[in-house]
């Protein structure tokens, strides 16, 4: 059981990490006059560019290409978006952590909790478009919690052990961004996993993100209920590297201060 | 006077892994503390006192908890809270006077209540009135400085830890301010000052540590560790040597 004090520990983190991401989030939308009306454009822009590569110029408009794309996009945009800026967290808020004492695992917190706040406006938008479409919300809806929490627990995980070991080895942000490019093109944004050879479609499945994806078009177009195995392997390896990920961080708890660079 | 000690270190030594080359393989360790000593008793202000490089701010660190001793023994007697008097810490220009103050004081660990209680004194002491919810962004260089210095100042742990600075701000606010860390110093407060200032350190505090490349040279009196120290530095001779 937790004491009294314990309790108004984790409340008192709990709390500033919530008034942070506020901040945070508030901040983004006062340095422009479109404000948060660009964590919507700035997406639908990006989709843009594809829609009119795929649908447009190789004329894939037929067989719900575009909702197939879109999903892809979404799903991927928020594991990217959250890994990028978080995995530099520890980082880059080695200045405040010069000054003040904090469990150093709030700064990834707070870094996916703003861009799952920006995800959560442009799934709704996602969602919106796919009724509007046609698609209709089958039972295999009450699934697509589940498969978002995998995401997300997947999403920490990872985030969390770059954020960890980034300190040390700065350079690895560039391996990062190259790995999550090659496997953007290969997590079945674009094609759907028939199409793969037979032979292949193991290491095909060994990118989580691949079942992610495919989950939620199983429920949101398909309506079918996704694969349970599979996105139960996931989770529960995820939690697994999440628990160690955190263990690391806290290994490193007085020693992220002292990084120089 | 039997006054109650809240913390001890015995012989405590911070390192750093410093990087060097290619892959940081030149790297070395380097000790910015090696040996030092001290406690504190609750109510006292302490001076920290020796030339660029001794450690000082180091020290500081250990005691805001931000750093744990990789050598030597650190040891609380109470429970206590202390951190460092940190400016504008955390502050974002896009945001207001008032949510900077708000997030400014949760990082230096108030809950929201308790910095929104304290709110009305903060605005009031940084004499930004109606500024406050205007974007820090839009203040001068003064006014961020005192909102800064107010939100600090409000924060009052029980043990406040000072590197040099005292006040802030335009002449009158840096009056102003330095009159408000006299008093708390001068109160029941627990302070620990590093300072290159000797008039200061001999006005302010009840007890001087001296402390030179990472070690303790003296501690005692302000009168007999800063002749010491005075002396030390018009001979230029080494204190670890002479010692």
């Amino acid at each position: 059981m937790l004491t009294q004090n314990q309790l108004k520990f984790y409340h008192s983190y709990l709390e500033l990490i919530l008034y942070k991401t506020y901040a945070d989030l508030r901040a983004e939308t006062e340095r422009t006059y479109l404000g948060f009306l660009w964590w919507v454009f700035e997406p639908i822009m990006y989709m843009f560019v594809f829609y009119v590569v795929f649908a447009v110029f190789m004329g894939r408009k037929t067989d719900n290409f575009v909702p197939f794309l879109l999903i892809g996009l979404t799903i991927w945009q928020w594991m990217q978006a959250c890994l990028a800026h978080g995995s530099e967290s520890i980082l880059g808020y080695r200045g405040l952590m010069q000054s003040v004492h904090l469990p150093k695992v709030i700064f990834p917190i707070i870094l996916i909790l703003t861009d799952s706040t920006k995800f959560i406006f442009i799934f709704t938008i996602l969602l919106l478009y796919l009724w509007i479409s046609g698609f209709t919300i089958g039972l295999p809806y009450l699934a697509l919690p589940l498969v978002l929490l995998v995401e997300l627990i997947f999403i920490m995980a990872v985030t969390f052990f770059l954020a960890a070991i980034v300190p040390f080895l700065p350079d690895i942000r560039f391996v990062v961004d190259k790995v999550l490019q090659a496997v953007f093109f290969a997590s079945g944004i674009f094609f759907a996993s028939e199409s793969i050879p037979e032979q292949y479609q193991i290491y095909y499945y060994l990118n989580p993100m691949a079942t992610i994806i495919e989950s939620s078009r199983d429920i949101l177009m398909y309506n079918q209920w996704p694969n349970w195995q599979l996105l139960f392997i996931i989770g529960f390896v995820s939690s697994i590297g999440l628990f160690l990920s955190i263990r690391l961080i806290a290994h490193f708890e007085y020693t992220y201060p002292k990084v120089t660079m | 006077m039997s006054k109650q000690k809240i913390l001890q270190l015995d012989n405590v030594g911070i390192s750093y892994n410093r990087k060097g080359g290619f892959l940081g393989l030149g790297g070395d360790v380097f000790w910015a503390l090696k040996d030092v000593s001290l406690s504190i008793y609750q109510g006292e202000t302490v001076g920290i006192i020796g030339r660029n490089g001794a450690g000082k701010s180091t020290l500081l660190q250990l005691l805001a908890g931000i750093l744990l001793p990789d050598k030597g023994k650190l040891q609380k007697f109470m429970e206590h809270k202390a951190s460092l008097l940190a400016l504008q810490l955390g502050f974002i220009p896009y945001l207001s006077g008032r949510e900077n103050a708000v997030l400014s004081g949760m990082l230096m660990g108030m809950s929201r209540k308790e910095v929104e209680a304290r709110l009305p004194d903060i605005i009031e002491f940084s004499e930004l009135g109606e500024f406050i919810d205007q974007p820090v962004i839009t203040y001068s260089s003064g006014m961020g400085a005192r909102l800064g210095f107010s939100v600090a100042y409000y924060a009052d742990p029980d043990i406040l830890l000072i590197d040099e600075v005292l006040g802030v701000g335009d002449a009158e606010f840096a009056l102003k301010s330095t009159a408000a860390m006299f008093e708390k110093m001068q109160s029941n407060k627990t302070v620990v000052f590093v300072s290159h200032q000797t008039s200061l350190v001999q006005n302010l505090c009840t007890r001087l540590v001296w402390i030179e490349e990472g070690r303790t040279i003296l501690e005692g009196e302000p009168e007999t560790v800063l002749a010491a120290y005075m002396g030390a530095l018009e001979h230029h001779t080494h204190p670890t040597q002479a010692a």
